[in-house]
Parts: C-alpha cells; sequence; structure tokens
C-alpha cells in the first residue's frame, strides 16, 4: 500500500507490526507507514473480497 | 552498538543465516522501492521484527535461485553510511555486522544524481554492490534516458534496469544475486589534496575492519563518532596516531570538509553520469509540478489553503454534512419518523416507566445515543473523512507539512507535527497516540498540549461549523480565537518547556489525483471504524446519563454547573452538553446542536458555548491516551490547565461580545 502522507510505498504487514506495544493495539486497526508513522487505514475485508472475484492485483 | 566489537577483513566469507542461507541486503534511499522489491523476491514468507535495541522494523525473507537458498533483508531507508537518524544507522549495523554476500543498492532513475553518491560511498567502502537503477518505467515517461551499460563501466559494478512494481528487471536481479563474486575496486578518486588527506589517516589503521582503510578514513574526518570508536578498539595503543592524524587534517581543513567532500562527489557524479543519462531538451513542467509548487510557498499557499478549508470543511463539510444530511437524516428521519415510532413501540410494550425511560427518554439509548451517533455524527465524519482522503491521496498533506514549518517552528514544533495535527482533525486520540512520532519529549509535549486544546475533532468540528454557519460572524470570532490561542499556546510553551526545535526533513512525494475507489475505500474504512468505535460509547454514555438522571446525580451536577454556566452568560441548560462532552468531544457538540435546534441559545452564546467547548477538556478517551504517553503528571497537568483555560477564555470572550456586540 501506498502512504497516504509521504508516498512511501511498503506491505501490510510492515505498518502493523510495532502495533503490540500500543495501548489502543486492540481496537484500531489503523496500518502505520514505517517511515513516517502516519496512519493509514487498511482495506475492507469486502473490498479486498471484491478486487479478488474481479481479478484485480495490488502492486505489493 | 554491537558492531564495534566485531572485527573481520572486508576479504573475510560473508556471515550466513541461522539457516545457512547467504544474505542479501536492500539497501537505498526511502521509497526507491526497496519494499516492493523485496515482496517481489521473498513473496509471502516473511518475518517482520524491531532490530535488537531500538524501535526500528527490519523486514526478512528467503528465496530460492537456482536451487541455492538466500536470506533477502530489507533494510530502513538511509541517504548516506554516514548515518544522522535511528534508522540510518541500524542500515549500516546491517551492512557491518551482517556482512552480506550482496548489497543491493536500489535508486530512484528519476533521481539518480542524486541518489548516486551513496553508490560512490558503497563501492569505495568496497562492500559487494549491485546497483538497481528503479523505476525506470517513469523516468522513461518523463523522456529521460539512462545507458545502463556505460554506466556500469564506469561504475566497475554490475548495474540493473527496472522496474520492480511491473517485475521489470526481477530475472536479471535474481541472476545478478545467484551469480555475484565480488571484485569491486573503485575506478575513480577524488582530488590530489583530498586523496592526500585520505591516505594519511587510513596509513595510521592497522587493525581489521569490514569497511575499507578510505572509507573509514572519510568517516573519521567528517566525525563519525561509532566509527572513532570502532577504531578505537582495534587499534589500541595505535588510535593515539590515528586521532592526532584525524584533528591535524580537520584543523587544516576547518568547516569545509563536508561540503569538499560533498563537492568532489558530486562531481564524480556528474563525470560518471556524462553520456550515460541524458534529460529531453525541454524540460517540461507538468501540472502537477506548478500546483505542487504553489501549495508550499506562503504567497500562494495560505490563500490556496484558505480556499481549501472554504470549499472543503465549511461548504462541504459544514454546509452539506452538517446543515444538508444532517437535517434529513437526525431532522426528518430521526424526529419525524423513527423516534415516535420506536418510543410507541417501547412504551406499548414495556410496561416499566424507568427502562422506557432508558430506551426512548430524554437520554435514551435509542432516542439519544443512536440518534446522535447515526443522525447527527455519522454524516458529518462521512463527508469529513471523504474530503480528507481527497486531501490525503492528493499528496496535499507533506505540501501542507511543508508549508507550515516555519510557523511550527515558532511553536518548538516542526512540519512534521502537522501529521499528529491534521489527524486530529479526524479524532484526537488517535492524534495524540501518533505524536509519539515527534522526535523530541519537548515536541511530543507540545503537540499533545495542543491538540487537547486547540484541535477540534472531526464530528466535532462538523456540528459546531453547521452550528456557526448560520451567523457567520460567529464562525469567524470562533475561528479567530481558536487559531489565535493555538499560536499564543504554542508559542508560550515552546517558551517555557526547555530544549531546542529540531530539523526537519521529508521527501515530498509527487502530487496525484486521487483515484475515486481509493477514496470511497479509505472513507468506508474510516467511518467504519469510527461507527463501531463510538456507538458503543454513546450507548454507555447514555446509560450513565440515564443513571444520572433517576438518581438525581446528574440534576446536582447541572446545578453544580449552572453558576460557571452563568459566567459565561450561558442557560443552565448548557451544561448537559458540557457534561456530554466529558464522554466524547463529539458528544458535547451534538447536545450543543440539540440546544441550538431548541431555540434556547442566542448567536453570542453559541459564540461562546461553541469556543468553550472546542477548548474543553479532552474526553475520556483522549485523557486515558494522554496518561499512557505522557504519563499521570503531564496528563492531569493538561487536562487542569486544558479546563481553566476553556472557562476563563468562554469568559473573556463573553465580556468581549457583550461589550461589542460583535455577534
Amino acid at each position: 500500500m501506498r502512504c497516504g502522507f509521504c508516498g512511501h510505498e511498503f506491505a501490510e504487514s510492515e505498518g502493523n507490526v510495532g502495533c503490540k506495544n500500543c495501548p489502543m493495539s486492540s481496537g484500531c486497526k489503523m496500518v502505520k507507514c514505517p517511515r513516517c508513522n502516519y496512519e493509514n487505514p487498511p482495506e475492507p475485508a469486502l473490498v479486498k473480497g471484491i478486487k479478488k472475484i474481479f481479478g484485480k492485483k495490488d502492486r505489493e | 552498538m554491537s558492531f564495534f566489537g566485531k572485527k573481520g577483513s572486508c576479504h573475510e566469507t560473508p556471515t550466513v543465516s541461522s539457516t545457512g542461507a547467504k544474505k542479501v541486503a536492500l539497501v537505498g534511499n526511502p521509497n526507491v522501492g526497496k519494499s516492493v522489491l523485496f515482496n517481489a523476491l521473498t513473496g509471502a514468507y516473511v518475518t517482520v521484527s524491531n532490530y535488537p535495541g531500538t524501535s526500528v522494523e527490519v523486514s526478512r525473507g528467503t528465496t530460492a535461485i537456482n536451487g541455492e537458498e538466500f536470506e533477502i533483508i530489507d533494510t530502513p531507508g538511509m541517504y548516506s553510511i554516514l548515518p544522522i537518524t535511528e534508522e540510518e544507522r541500524v542500515a549500516r549495523e546491517i551492512l557491518l555486522t551482517e556482512r552480506p554476500h550482496l548489497v543491493l543498492h536500489v535508486l530512484d532513475a528519476r533521481n539518480l544524481e542524486r541518489m548516486l553518491p551513496m553508490t560512490l560511498q558503497l563501492i569505495e567502502a568496497e562492500l559487494p554492490v549491485v546497483l538497481v537503477v528503479n523505476i525506470m518505467d517513469e523516468a522513461a515517461r518523463m523522456g529521460l534516458e539512462i545507458d545502463i551499460p556505460l554506466l556500469s563501466q564506469r561504475l566497475g559494478i554490475p548495474v540493473i534496469g527496472a522496474a520492480t512494481a511491473k517485475k521489470v528487471g526481477l530475472p536479471e536481479i535474481r541472476a545478478a544475486i545467484a551469480g555475484f563474486t565480488a571484485s569491486t575496486v573503485a575506478p575513480f578518486g577524488y582530488s590530489r589534496l583530498m586523496e592526500s588527506d585520505i591516505a594519511a589517516i587510513s596509513g595510521c589503521l592497522k587493525g581489521e575492519y569490514i569497511l575499507s582503510r578510505k572509507s573509514l578514513a572519510l568517516l573519521l574526518l567528517q566525525g563519525d563518532d561509532e566509527v572513532a570508536e570502532l577504531v578505537r578498539d582495534s587499534e589500541g595503543d595505535g588510535f593515539a596516531q590515528v586521532e592526532t592524524a584525524v584533528k591535524e587534517k580537520r584543523f587544516e581543513r576547518r568547516e569545509s570538509f563536508h561540503l569538499d567532500l560533498s563537492m568532489e562527489r558530486k562531481s564524480i557524479v556528474k563525470k560518471v553520469l556524462d553520456g550515460a543519462f541524458r534529460t529531453p531538451q525541454k524540460r517540461v513542467v507538468t501540472l502537477a509540478e506548478r500546483i505542487s509548487r504553489l501549495t508550499v510557498r506562503p504567497a500562494t499557499g495560505i490563500p490556496l489553503l484558505l480556499i481549501v478549508l472554504y470549499f472543503g470543511l465549511y461548504q462541504f463539510v459544514g454546509v452539506f454534512g452538517a446543515g444538508t444530511l444532517v437535517d434529513f437524516l437526525e431532522g426528518k428521519g430521526f424526529e419525524e419518523h423513527f423516534n415516535p415510532w420506536i418510543t410507541g413501540l417501547v412504551k406499548g410494550n414495556v410496561p416499566w416507566p424507568v427502562i422506557q425511560e432508558l430506551f426512548v427518554g430524554e437520554y435514551g439509548i435509542i432516542t439519544l445515543g443512536f440518534r446522535y451517533a447515526v443522525g447527527i455524527i455519522l454524516p458529518i465524519v462521512a463527508t469529513f473523512f471523504l474530503f480528507f482522503s481527497v486531501l490525503e491521496d492528493s499528496g496535499y498533506f507533506p505540501r501542507l507539512a511543508l508549508l507550515v514549518d516555519r510557523v511550527f517552528k515558532t511553536m518548538g514544533l516542526t512540519g512534521r507535527a502537522v501529521i499528529p495535527m491534521v489527524l486530529g482533525f479526524g479524532c484526537d486520540t488517535m492524534a495524540t497516540m501518533v505524536t509519539r512520532t515527534l522526535e523530541t519529549v519537548r515536541e511530543r509535549v507540545i503537540a499533545t498540549v495542543l491538540l487537547a486544546l486547540a484541535i477540534p475533532c472531526s464530528a466535532q468540528l462538523g456540528v459546531i461549523m453547521s452550528l456557526l454557519s448560520q451567523s457567520p460572524r460567529a464562525l469567524l470570532v470562533w475561528s479567530l480565537c481558536l487559531f489565535g490561542i493555538f499560536l499564543l499556546v504554542g508559542l508560550l510553551a515552546a517558551k517555557v518547556l526547555p530544549g531546542d526545535t529540531p530539523m526537519f526533513y521529508m521527501e515530498i512525494p509527487p502530487m496525484r489525483l486521487p483515484q475515486f475507489s481509493n477514496v470511497l475505500t479509505k472513507t468506508y474504512t474510516r467511518m467504519q471504524w469510527y461507527f463501531m468505535e463510538i456507538l458503543p460509547l454513546f450507548i454507555l454514555a447514555s446509560v450513565l446519563l440515564w443513571l444520572g438522571k433517576i438518581t438525581n446525580f446528574f440534576e446536582k451536577m447541572i446545578n453544580v454547573m449552572t453558576p460557571v454556566m452563568a459566567s459565561l452568560g450561558l442557560p443552565k441548560e448548557s451544561a448537559v452538553a458540557f457534561i456530554f462532552g466529558f464522554f466524547r468531544r463529539d458528544y458535547g457538540a451534538a447536545g450543543l446542536y440539540d440546544l441550538q435546534s431548541k431555540g434556547l441559545m442566542s448567536p453570542r452564546q453559541l459564540t461562546v458555548a461553541a469556543v468553550t467547548l472546542t477548548l474543553f477538556i479532552p474526553c475520556v478517551a483522549q485523557f486515558l491516551i494522554m496518561k499512557k504517553e505522557r504519563g499521570w503528571k503531564v496528563a492531569i497537568g493538561i487536562g487542569l490547565f486544558v479546563s481553566t483555560f476553556a472557562f476563563g477564555t468562554g469568559w473573556v470572550l463573553n465580556r468581549f461580545l457583550l461589550l461589542t456586540n460583535i455577534v
């Protein structure tokens, strides 16, 4: 995915690892950019499912 | 750092991973496509973990080429092997301690000239380098021509042209990884004076090192403390001689060494690129570039920001979202149809008035909590998040950071603090957490105070916009008050808190036209997240208010607050909005909206209430996060300061408005 703030491209898995130290980790599903720490919303499962049906792949 | 203790030679066999795989390190500036290449090489079998002793994350994965396994390490972005940031330190430490079989230097073909100096550093350090000139497709679109074989010949290392996002160049990269044999000798040199300085230092180095002596000498001359420690450990008694030589050379060069070295490297890069890199005769300045320039220059950037705020926030969120949509959903949907129907249904089926009150009473879960969440807050956050996503996807935020950097510096912050501030307009709780990304504790405290005080969250902002948009003067007074207080408190905090303002550096991504599907996806996700978070809280708040009502505690609270409200020139009923506001900021704002709908407030009172409520104590969630991030002392201190300041400002503003009759 591409960070909405700095434009850095990264894998969604990279943006969730640091979350385990966060007090809100159980409530927030945001993906944090590894470069600038901006919080990006993840792609919802519904949208991923639709993309899968239509065979549209992510850049990653 | 741990590499101090490791001694070895650059000619030693590179280390292998625990599984026996040779290591391949991906290095380069941020945003050059390292992670995309990493993913393309490794697929799904990846581990991401903090580098030991740091908060920097490093990804590792494996790939098999011609039956042989390789461990791929995606290092954090680095601009030079002379590190400044923690990320750069970690990236360099990986090169030094893990001594990879191959270092893949990935750079952006569009910024070749700017990024090649690091390639020179890697080559002169005698690391086993292969250069990947990435994003060749975009470069070609811009009319840039790069002669890859000539570049390879001049640098003396393998060079691969690639567009990893489109899987172009991947077979060549995989072949380079599998077939690489180290034999790098830098085919370039510096001026006679610089080489003689390097020789004077490197001649004193007797120990065994991972980096070449030439590279070490340059790092010592540049004042790299970590390398100095490494050399001290390695040289033992001989270090005094090295230190003397470095001091002499640095004294001779005074302050000019960094500049001289940088100029010489630039000149080498120019020679390397001469004939190997061609730009189009006439540089085409795209519309996006023009707009980008306009957004960062104060003379044009500030009016543009005001236009964006007027159309985006005022017209779209305030007038359309909080006005038209809320009128329709809350006014028509809930007040006219849903509430009477559900009230009848509950009253007809539940015989106990107390329970009826819990669900459909004045502070009922359905008639208040659910109505506020769905009828008032949801349309406002939907329009706000839509506007926010469009701005976000256009690449406007980093430009805004650059634009406000100078103003923020006067408040002890840098443009980087614009991230939590902008996020604060979405949700202050989330934004308070993001302040941890700011460099110094001082910055974090200042940003936390400003977020708690002067940044309204999306729903609060929307509701207040809607309330005050009927009286443009009231809106102007509210905006000026908030802006003035933001600046004043920031300036005072910067004066009171000790410490210096750090440097701000960030790479600006290109401006782009937002993709409709992406904007919708983001808006949907944020709305879903927000709604799932607020609905239980609104229900809980309704239950607490109901409990307060049936036990008369709520009435007592209102009575306690009545003198405070009176001193602000507000009716007794407005205490309810402040009590709501403590549960959640947007809940309080929605309460104010209710009071206005009932015709209980004049424009002056609305202005005073809106300013006080915006400044008022952060909601419970934000307060708890402040406590977690900054500790009890700071959180309570901020809470007390914010509450006192809010009511003090409300009192002064009320007097001022009574005297001047502006609103």
